[in-house]
């Protein structure tokens, strides 16, 4: 187990892992009816990207990238406020939280 | 000097505004008559003001005076301008108009007096708008502004013929009245078009390439056909005397129908230009004079004699327009309007007395109704150019200058008319007014004074007015002095003749020939059933083919991209599901091809 961890991962190893996230996030989005599923989905796929770019700044030796991180975290923080306020608000005119409940716009 | 000249104008169009817009006075008939004959007679004094200024030379009677504003501005630059022209001919014609017009007002005050209230209002309000129309044709300074008013009187002629609009017959002579001359003025519309395409603006006078002269010429001689009622297009005139009578004096003999005469004299720079305009404007004329004089021959109905004999003396002006006699057609046209105007206004105080137009319904009416009946006949012998009355000196300048021009075909038409005029009024005169009394005539009673004194007026314009030749000669920036000349005794003599032979065949009971074939031919309108042969079978299936066109092929087009816009929407609209997700799946399959076309495309 420790020769495992010897070394660092690589960096496509991180990059894998972010691309898996950021899948599992998408498919979210578009698979689940549930609008706190959906922003737990958008949640996976933010992170997905603050992996990136945590990973490229330890690879190139920047540090700016993971400071950058660090804000896109707090950026994501107010997302999700907003979010769930839209939540709220679709469940206040809808009584119900599913994606699908709203259907004004149907052509 | 722009107050005096539009004094005349202003004045009867707030006479118009008042009883269009302010219906309890509309409603009460006789103010309303009061209002508009006050604003009539007020406008006749401004319009001899006007004439007065000219002739002590104010303004010069030849250059006179003119201004124009800018009316239609696009682009910085104007396409048209209103205003006003005054001189001796837009002056005098003024002057004729109101005078006349006045005269008329005042008249059917007594004519008109047993019309429902209402009716009157209404027949006042037509007759103050008339005024400020005819006005402003005659003082217009250029063509566009013309033709404007041009349209404007033919609408006020539409309506009042169209007075007794409970009658089908009035009803139907209106429509064809406004058919025909509409037919007519699109002749002028299309050559005011091609003279701003010429030259780039409306001006009486221009100077063009011959072509496009005739062509222009032309077309506004069309509407002139129209208007002033030269064979073939004369046919609405007669008909047209289903409106009151004071109408048919005023639009349909003394001034609207001579618009077209007036234009032709203002345009004549432009018609100079076009020889064979000019050649055909003389033959239309004879040709109009002579038939319209044959038929009014066998007319048995008052009206309709002087309706074709207001015809006839159009064609005589046309035809003086035609070989270049400009001052001598336009001084028949003023001493036209005074005897043609006397004659309506007589006969309707015949009609007024026995509540008939036929002529064999009257007889021995001179001893009812002896004023009139004089005023009538003086009317009469100034049209059969009765030397020493008016109709003969201007008929004689028109005879005595085609002669000179060697115009001998028309001017054989003339003469020949000239004896049938002197004939068929001695005709009306005879049977109507002398002869013995019909059974209507013993119940007969006089007019009142609001009938005779417009009359008395006009007998001494229609006696004195051939006297003012010389002054209007001088006036005009011409000559009308009067001298004998072989035409014109010959032409006196057959007119004598005329008189004589209708005494003899009407008065004395000599019998002369039948003719009961041509009497039969003219009585029944052959131009008249060309015209309607021409509507039934060219017009309206040509109109019916062009509405069918506009239907099915333009509309179609139309409705076809309204139609194809509904249901390409209709098969678009699925794709809107409004589903936030199926609009995430769409962006993130753009970004993918964004994605892809980067990735392979490069």
């Amino acid at each position: 187990m420790t020769e495992l961890f010897a070394q660092p991962p690589a960096l496509s190893a991180y990059l894998f892992l972010a691309a898996l996230l950021f899948s599992i996030g998408l498919y979210g989005v578009f698979s689940r009816k549930n609008t706190i599923a959906i922003l737990i989905s958008v949640e996976l796929m933010a992170n997905a990207v603050n992996i990136n770019l945590a990973a490229f700044a330890r690879y190139s030796g920047d540090m700016v990238g993971q400071s950058f991180a660090l804000f896109s975290i707090a950026l994501t923080v107010a997302e999700v406020v907003i979010g769930l306020a839209i939540v709220i608000l679709l469940y206040r005119s809808h009584k119900s939280i599913e994606a699908s409940a709203p259907t004004e716009l149907r052509g | 000097m722009l107050t005096a000249a539009l004094f005349p104008l202003l004045l009867p169009f707030a006479s118009f505004l008042l009883l269009a817009l302010c219906w309890p006075i509309r409603q009460n008939g006789k103010l309303a008559g009061a209002i508009s004959c006050a604003a009539a007679i007020g406008s006749c004094y401004g319009a001899l003001e006007l004439l007065n200024m000219v002739t002590t030379g104010d303004v010069g009677a030849t250059n006179g005076f003119g201004r124009t504003f800018p009316w239609l501005v696009a682009n910085g630059s104007t396409i048209a301008e209103v205003g006003v022209r005054v001189d001796g001919i837009s002056a005098t014609m003024l002057v004729v108009i109101t005078l006349v017009a006045a005269a008329v007002q005042v008249y059917s005050l007594g004519y008109l007096s047993d019309e429902p209230d209402a009716d009157l209002g209404r027949y006042f309000t037509w007759h103050s708008l008339f005024i400020p129309a005819m006005g402003g044709l005659v003082i217009a300074p250029n063509l566009l502004q013309a033709f404007m008013c041009w349209e404007l009187v033919g609408l006020c002629s539409y309506l009042l013929i169209g007075y007794y609009w409970a009658k089908p017959e009035a009803g139907h002579a209106s429509v064809k009245a406004f058919w025909v001359t509409k037919f007519a003025d699109m002749g002028f519309l299309s050559g005011l078009c091609v003279l701003y395409v010429a030259t780039g603006g409306f001006e009486w006078t221009a100077s063009l390439h011959p072509t496009v002269a005739t062509i222009i010429a032309g077309l506004i001689f069309l509407g002139v056909m129209g208007k002033s009622a030269q064979v073939p297009l004369h046919i609405w005139l007669p008909n047209a005397m289903e409106g009151p009578t004071p109408v048919s004096a005023l639009l349909h003999a003394a001034t609207m129908v001579a618009a077209g005469v007036f234009v032709v004299v203002r345009a004549y720079p432009l018609f100079e230009q076009a020889p064979d305009v000019l050649f055909v404007m003389t033959w239309v004329g004879g040709i109009t004079a002579f038939v319209a004089a044959c038929t009014a021959v066998v007319q048995d109905d008052i009206k309709k004699v002087l309706a074709y004999s207001t015809c006839s003396q159009l064609g005589y002006m046309v035809a003086a327009l035609g070989t270049g006699s400009l001052l001598g057609g336009y001084f028949h046209l003023t001493t036209h309007a005074f005897f043609k105007a006397l004659l309506f206004l007589g006969a309707g105080a015949a009609i007024h007395a026995v509540h008939s137009n036929s002529i064999h319904d009257m007889g021995g009416l001179i001893k009812k109704t002896p004023y009139s009946a004089f005023m009538f006949i003086v009317g009469a012998l100034a049209l059969a150019g009765i030397p020493g009355l008016s109709g003969f000196f201007s008929k004689d300048i028109i005879l005595e200058e085609m002669a000179h021009g060697g115009h001998w075909g028309p001017l054989a038409l003339l003469i020949v008319s000239a004896g049938l005029t002197a004939f068929y009024m001695t005709r009306v005169v005879v049977i109507a007014f002398l002869g013995k009394p019909s059974a209507a005539v013993e119940k007969a009673h006089g007019a009142p004074l609001t009938m005779g004194a417009p009359m008395a007026a006009l007998t001494i314009l229609a006696i004195a007015g051939g006297y003012a030749g010389t002054q209007l000669g001088s006036l005009w920036g011409g000559s009308l002095a009067f001298h004998w000349t072989p035409v014109g005794i010959t032409a006196s003599a057959v007119g004598l003749a005329g008189v004589t032979y209708g005494y003899l065949l009407y008065g004395k009971g000599v019998q002369g020939p039948a003719l009961s074939g041509v009497r039969e031919m003219i009585l029944s309108g052959p131009i008249d059933r060309f015209w309607h042969a021409t509507w039934r079978k060219g017009l309206l299936p040509t109109a019916k083919g062009i509405a069918w066109t506009d239907r099915y092929v333009i509309d179609g087009a139309v409705n076809w991209f309204g139609w194809a816009a509904i249901k390409g929407g209709e098969a678009l609209r699925v794709i809107q599901t409004g589903r936030s997700q199926d609009y995430a799946v769409a962006v993130i399959a753009g970004v993918l091809l964004f994605v892809l076309y980067g990735a392979v495309g490069g």
